[in-house]
């Protein structure tokens, strides 16, 4: 039974509702998330001793944290439904696709926190300077987005099998590449105040746009 | 093999919707278990479907839910029909109070709960809701659950009630009260109840009985 647009909505926003509420209550996957990417920037400036990093090294570093925090809690996303046995009962009560939206809109929620948080620690302990702030903000959300969307699909995908955690990061890298790539560019270019390159935003945008289209298709086909 | 179960005709108060299952097969593994099956099932009373262990009780509702796809056939659900179900398989959130699971499942399904609703809703089945509402469903008992997925079929108010041993793990009291809500609850829709309980057997208008094989 197709929904109409507001009660798609309804249903997105009561899964996001809830599953914020299970997050908070349970704030295993916020933890995972924070204190992973906490520990790898804290370990790799400790062990940097000092030392400046260029900005290209510094921009895929960022990005390589936030890609592997971003393992630690969306790989959950449909595991701890369907362990816990109410991935089911979920399915037969909303619309699969409120249930998609749901979770790619809680994820990308989740992953800006994560970036609120490691993203300013990232900047201090680094010593970075970040010459323009919007460039990086935007980039940022941009990659999050497809990540997010990524992410989501790949958890889906993956619930029902038997390596999940090795799978999950497996299949979302080449997944999220070229998100990636484009993000690493322009995060350098925030960092240095150079080559900005309106074009990789816009890359940015149609993959993002592509990982969300694709991911609701294909989500149809999931049992 | 091709069975053929009709469900009668229907009752005098009765809904006109029907579930069809037509030519159904499904495999698990190598093993068949529907071949070409055809069941027509009428609304406006409580249909009991039995059979030994593993003939594929909980599965034909699974397939009426389409939680399950079959391998081959067709499930027809009536237009528009919407789907509750009581199963052991379906859990509720451990990690929401009595009342957020409720509000939620009432949610998905366009309803917004008030506080008079809910304490209705919990009398109707023995939860009492004062005490119990804003307690986790994870410090709940078995039978508590049990009463609160009761909550939640009776709040969303479906056309179509799959019910799997509906009233196991129920204190004699919680299962009088959910065979008055069934009872009242028949006549304009599509229940369907698999079991092998006796006392749910007996509340049933009409039982079909699984063959082996």
């Amino acid at each position: 039974m197709k929904l109409s647009a507001c009660r798609l909505a309804e249903q997105i926003a009561a899964i996001l509702r809830k599953d914020f509420l299970i997050g908070i209550r349970r704030r295993a996957t916020f933890a995972a998330m924070m204190f992973f990417a906490l520990t790898t920037v804290a370990c790799l400036s400790l062990s940097m001793g000092g030392v400046s990093l260029a900005p290209n090294f510094s921009a895929a570093l960022l990005w390589l944290v936030i890609f592997f925090a971003a393992c630690a809690g969306i790989s959950g996303t449909f595991d701890d439904e369907a362990n816990s046995g109410t991935l089911t009962t979920l399915k037969l009560y909303a619309d699969i696709q409120a249930i998609l939206f749901g979770k790619m809109i809680y994820v990308f929620l989740s992953l800006i926190m994560l970036a609120i948080f490691i993203v300013p620690i990232f900047v201090i302990l680094f010593d970075v300077d970040v010459t323009s702030g919007g460039v990086l903000i935007a980039t940022i959300f941009l990659g999050l987005i497809g990540l997010s969307a990524a992410g989501t699909l790949t958890a889906a995908i993956t619930v029902s099998a038997t390596v999940k955690g090795g799978l999950f990061s497996i299949l979302l890298f080449p997944i999220t590449l070229p998100i990636f790539l484009p993000a690493i560019a322009l995060t350098e270019t925030a960092l240095t105040g150079t080559g900005f390159d309106a074009d990789l935003l816009i890359v940015m945008t149609i993959f993002d746009a592509i990982l969300i289209t694709a991911s609701s298709i294909l989500f149809d086909y999931l049992d | 093999m091709r069975r053929t179960l009709d469900a009668i005709e229907q009752g005098k108060n009765s809904v006109t919707s029907e579930i069809l299952f037509d030519n159904i097969c499904l495999n698990f593994g190598k093993r068949k278990l529907f071949v070409d099956v055809t069941l027509k099932l009428r609304g406006g009373k409580i249909i009991g479907i039995t059979g030994a262990n593993g003939v594929g009780k909980s599965t034909l509702l699974k397939l009426a839910g389409r939680i399950i796809k079959p391998d081959g056939g067709a499930v027809t659900l009536p237009i528009n029909a919407t789907i509750a179900a009581v199963s052991p398989e379906m859990k509720i959130y451990d990690g929401l109070t009595a009342v957020e699971n409720l509000k939620f499942f009432a949610k998905l399904r366009g309803k917004s709960l008030g506080a008079d609703e809910i304490i209705s809703l919990g009398e109707r089945v023995g939860l009492d809701t004062k005490t119990f509402g804003d307690t986790c469903a994870e410090n709940f008992s078995t039978g508590m659950r049990q009463r609160l997925k009761f909550m939640i079929l009776l709040s969303v108010d479906a056309d179509i009630w799959l019910l799997d041993e509906p009233t196991a793990n129920l204190d004699d009291d919680g299962r009088q009260k959910f065979f008055v809500q069934m009872q009242a609850a028949k006549h304009d829709k599509i229940i369907l109840l698999a079991t092998n309980d006796s006392a749910e057997v007996d509340i049933c208008d009409e039982v079909i009985r699984l063959p082996i094989g």
